[in-house]
């Protein structure tokens, strides 16, 4: 859209009337319609809420306290720095995209169980604790899962709506925020690129 | 009821946009007497059906009408009145009902201001363009975006009430309405460029109204964004303000390119130069607003404050498509033969420092549209590979680009038309780069460190300067020239008030704004301190300079929610309540920040965590310099816009001329009649002999 800057050339000299550049105007603008209709083919193509990470100002800093008692009753508190990569994931039982991302979380946590690079730990958000828990159980989640029954963890974080998921580096830094279903491959991707960038 | 109601109201404006379009339409391809005159009625009518839509939602809203999706979505027995207000737009298809409204608005209230002269081909084609775009936005009502379907089966008996982050402070109230006046007012500038291309007139009469026009949306625009970020302050928790967020980008590119234009107008209405650059800017501003409207509510980005996902994409998309097309089209087929003769003369002028203004300003805009698309671009090219765009890529970017815009700021109200020398330079920046420099050494002793700081700092105050001298020239000016003559003091004193308003000195009050700004931000984000005190009851703890001691604790219930507080007392002095509240239906909590602000510093206090029982609260502390800045700037831009909207003193014929250079007016350009004020140079009459 911005790409209307080429008609700016035109103004400028004096001798701007000389037949040269008389069509600059009618160039400037094919040029913009072309990198637009790239731009619009793009966006039109592109599935709705394919990108799911978005900004936080959480990104970058240090994860705010993840403790208190799981769905089981009992008590939980996640390590400062935790030393290994942590997802945590909010979520629902009355939530439907919490159902779809279920089994892939089920199987990140498979995977990561034998390389011990990674772990789960899950909050409920806006639920009571005892359909979350037996949600979790009907799901075969093995991992912590926290009650959260004030909603304080959640607030910590910023969440408005479950699912919600943050990858915590081993060092502490929050390094993603994403506010759709999760699949495993997801977040190896997003694992893989916080080891590139150094976390 | 409601229903019925507001679909009745949403299918009359859609009918009368529809039909005004054709009944103009054939009035322009076979004209005769008054065809033109009978398209004016449709202007009203879409309004009517919007107020008629707007009221039926309203009382949907506050007698919790659930039959309706829409209420029972955003909507509970327990909202308060003021929020129910507000739901209309806390959701996708209120939030298009809000556009429709002021459209509607807009568009009745152009029809008005050139009722006589509705014969106009140039009206009448802009008139059409505004029925199109009401059409269109009517049209979504009736599809993909109806705020009134009713629920499928049984009546709920209760809702599930507003986002609880959108009940929790009263400035939901005023931040969309404004965001939207701002983004919709934009319509009526485009309807006019694309009128002036189709009917090839680019006269400075059309662009002074249209200049008007933007003025007034993009006041209403700042407003938006200002109130936004003083929202996302107040509410949520992080002590932010801006994030880069899709959805403040979609609302930030639009003001950048609607900035541009106002600044380059003035080179047109006084040299004649840049028309179809203008016209570029204003098509493109309207572009972005359509653009930005479609990336936050299809939900191909996924940002913190997009929509919930809808069919409304494809449509929006589509018509960013046709408004590009028709806009960038017409250029292509006018544009060549629309351009000025003539050229800028010298780079060291007003129109040159314009010129830069207008490339930085665009730069900006890219830089801020590529960050927001360019995870989409880069997913489309390695398939499914996902990348995030976050605050260091903007920051690198849009430092710099801000540093050059201060620079521009402090040295263009100095420079004079069509060329500069040396000395006349010389001669007006002196002062406020000599108070430029004296702020940087300021600062270094006062033990700042880091180039971009001191840079902005030091910028910030010659730009100020530069700004403040501009205004004291033209009143001591006003003045002199009144006393001159032999006016009272009274009188004098009136002439002095003349010449404080108008449109360069409004600018120049909008520049002392931005400055406000730019110094706001460049300390809050370089110098802000974040951490957290755990502390149990009676304990205090100190950050970065500041002690807080928590007093001691609250529950406060009202029939929506149930709060929590804590009673901290902030060096001694006033006691502040952060809190967590409940709202009814869900458990989830939403918390409140309490902030000790003052001109220096804030101190932003949020609760973290609150134990079981008993135990030590943990506390979150930002301790930010300069954020009351920001506001300040926000109100002096409003200030500003308003004193450039008030008709400055009218020059007589035997007034002395205002300066030297004033007097080679271009031959090319009569003064423009409609122009509220000749514009002053800054050097004001007090420098003329």
């Amino acid at each position: 859209m911005t790409g209307v800057l080429p008609p700016e050339t035109t103004p400028v000299p004096p001798q701007a009337q000389s037949t040269r550049r008389r069509h600059t105007a009618r160039w400037a603008a094919v040029a913009v319609l072309v990198v637009a209709a790239g731009l619009i083919a793009v966006l039109a193509t592109r599935p709705p809420a394919d990108v799911s990470e978005v900004q936080s100002p959480l990104v970058g800093q240090q994860a705010p306290p993840v403790r208190g008692l799981t769905v089981d009753g009992k008590a939980f508190a996640l390590t400062r720095p935790p030393g290994t990569f942590v997802v945590l994931n909010f979520f629902a039982s009355w939530c439907e995209p919490c159902q779809t991302e279920g089994p892939e979380l089920v199987r990140f946590a498979f995977e990561h169980q034998q390389t011990g690079d990674a772990r789960l730990v899950s909050v409920v958000f806006d639920d009571t604790t005892a359909a979350a828990r037996s949600y979790q159980a009907t799901l075969g989640a093995t991992w912590p899962t926290l009650a959260d029954p004030r909603g304080v963890i959640a607030l910590g974080y910023g969440v408005r709506a479950p699912p919600s998921t943050f990858l915590i580096a081993p060092d502490g830094r929050v390094v993603a925020y994403i506010v759709a279903p999760v699949t495993a491959s997801d977040l190896d991707g997003l694992i893989a690129r916080a080891k590139a960038t150094g976390a | 009821m409601n229903g019925t109601l507001g679909h009745t109201g949403v299918l009359l404006a859609f009918a009368a946009a529809v039909v005004g379009t054709v009944v103009l339409l054939v009035a322009l391809v076979r004209p005769r007497p008054g065809g033109l005159r009978a398209a004016r009625i449709y202007a009203p009518l879409i309004l009517l059906g919007g107020v008629v839509a707007v009221v039926a939602m309203q009382r949907a809203l506050i007698t919790h009408d659930f039959s309706l999706t829409y209420v029972a979505d955003n909507n509970s027995r327990s909202t308060p009145l003021l929020y129910s207000i507000t739901g209309m737009w806390s959701a996708l298809a209120g939030s298009i009902l809000l556009w429709g409204i002021i459209l509607g608005i807009y568009v009745t209230a152009m029809v008005w201001r050139f009722r006589s002269r509705a014969d106009d081909q140039l009206v009448a084609w802009a008139t059409l363009v505004m029925y199109v775009v009401c059409a269109f936005f009517f049209g979504l009502m009736l599809g993909p975006a109806d705020p009134f379907t009713h629920v499928s089966g049984a009546i709920p008996t209760n809702g599930l009430g507003p986002n609880v982050l959108l009940q929790d402070n009263p400035l939901v109230l005023f931040h969309p309405p404004m965001l939207y006046l701002g983004l919709v007012g934009f319509t009526v500038p485009f309807a006019f460029a694309v009128a002036s291309l189709v009917t090839g007139r680019v006269d400075e009469d059309w662009q002074g109204e249209t200049r008007r026009w933007t003025l007034f949306a993009w006041t209403f625009l700042t407003i938006g964004i200002v109130l936004g970020a003083w929202w996302s302050y107040q509410v949520l928790g992080w002590g932010g303000f801006w994030a880069w967020d899709p959805v403040e980008n979609a609302s930030l590119m639009p003001w950048l390119v609607g900035t541009a234009y106002l600044h380059s107008v003035m080179v047109q209405q006084r040299r004649g130069l840049l028309r179809v650059w203008n016209l570029s800017l204003v098509i493109a501003t309207f572009s972005l607003t359509i653009l930005g409207t479609f990336l936050t509510r299809s939900g191909v980005i996924q940002s913190v404050h997009s929509f919930s996902a809808s069919s409304i994409g494809p449509l929006l998309l589509g018509f960013f498509g046709v408004v590009l097309a028709v806009g960038v089209g017409l250029i292509a087929w006018r544009g060549d033969r629309l351009r000025s003769p003539g050229g800028i003369d010298s780079p060291l002028s007003r129109e040159g420092a314009f010129l830069a203004n207008n490339l930085l300003f665009v730069l900006f805009t890219f830089v801020v549209l590529l960050g927001t698309v360019f995870p989409l671009l880069y997913e489309a090219v390695n398939s499914g590979a996902q990348v995030a765009v976050g605050a260091p890529y903007f920051n690198r970017l849009v430092i710099p680009i801000g540093l050059g815009l201060l620079f521009l700021m402090a040295v263009a109200p100095a420079l004079p038309w069509r060329k500069s020398s040396a000395d006349v330079m010389r001669d007006r920046l002196a002062v406020p780069a000599a108070l430029g420099v004296v702020v940087v050494v300021g600062c270094v002793i006062g033990g700042i460190h880091g180039i971009e700081p001191l840079l902005a700092f030091g910028l910030g105050a010659f730009a100020a300067a530069s700004a403040g001298r501009a205004l004291v020239l033209s009143v001591r000016g006003a003045w002199r020239s009144a006393r001159g003559v032999g006016a009272s003091t009274a009188r004098a004193i009136l002439a002095g008030w003349r010449g404080f308003v108008g449109r360069a000195n409004g600018g120049m009050v909008v520049h002392i704004g931005v400055v406000f700004i730019a110094v706001g931000l460049t300390a809050a984000t370089a110098f802000g301190q974040r951490g957290t005190l755990v502390l149990a009851h009676g304990e205090s703890g100190t950050f970065a300079g500041h002690t807080v001691e928590f007093v001691g604790t609250r529950v406060v219930r009202t029939p929506s929610n149930i709060s929590q507080q804590a009673l901290l007392r902030i060096d001694g002095g006033a006691v502040f309540t952060p809190a967590i509240s409940q709202f009814g239906t869900g458990t989830q909590a939403v918390g409140t920040p309490a902030i000790d602000s003052s001109v220096t510093s804030d101190v932003y206090l949020t609760i973290n965590s609150i134990p079981a029982k008993g135990g030590s609260w943990t506390f979150g502390v930002v301790v930010q310099p300069l954020v009351m800045w920001l506001w300040v700037g926000g109100a002096l831009i409003v200030v500003g816009s308003i004193l450039s909207a008030v008709p400055g003193r009218r020059r007589r014929p035997t007034d002395p001329v205002s300066a030297p250079l004033g007097a080679v007016a271009p031959p090319v350009v009569p003064e423009p009649e409609l122009a509220p004020a000749p514009e002053r140079e800054p050097v004001g009459a007090g420098e003329a002999p």
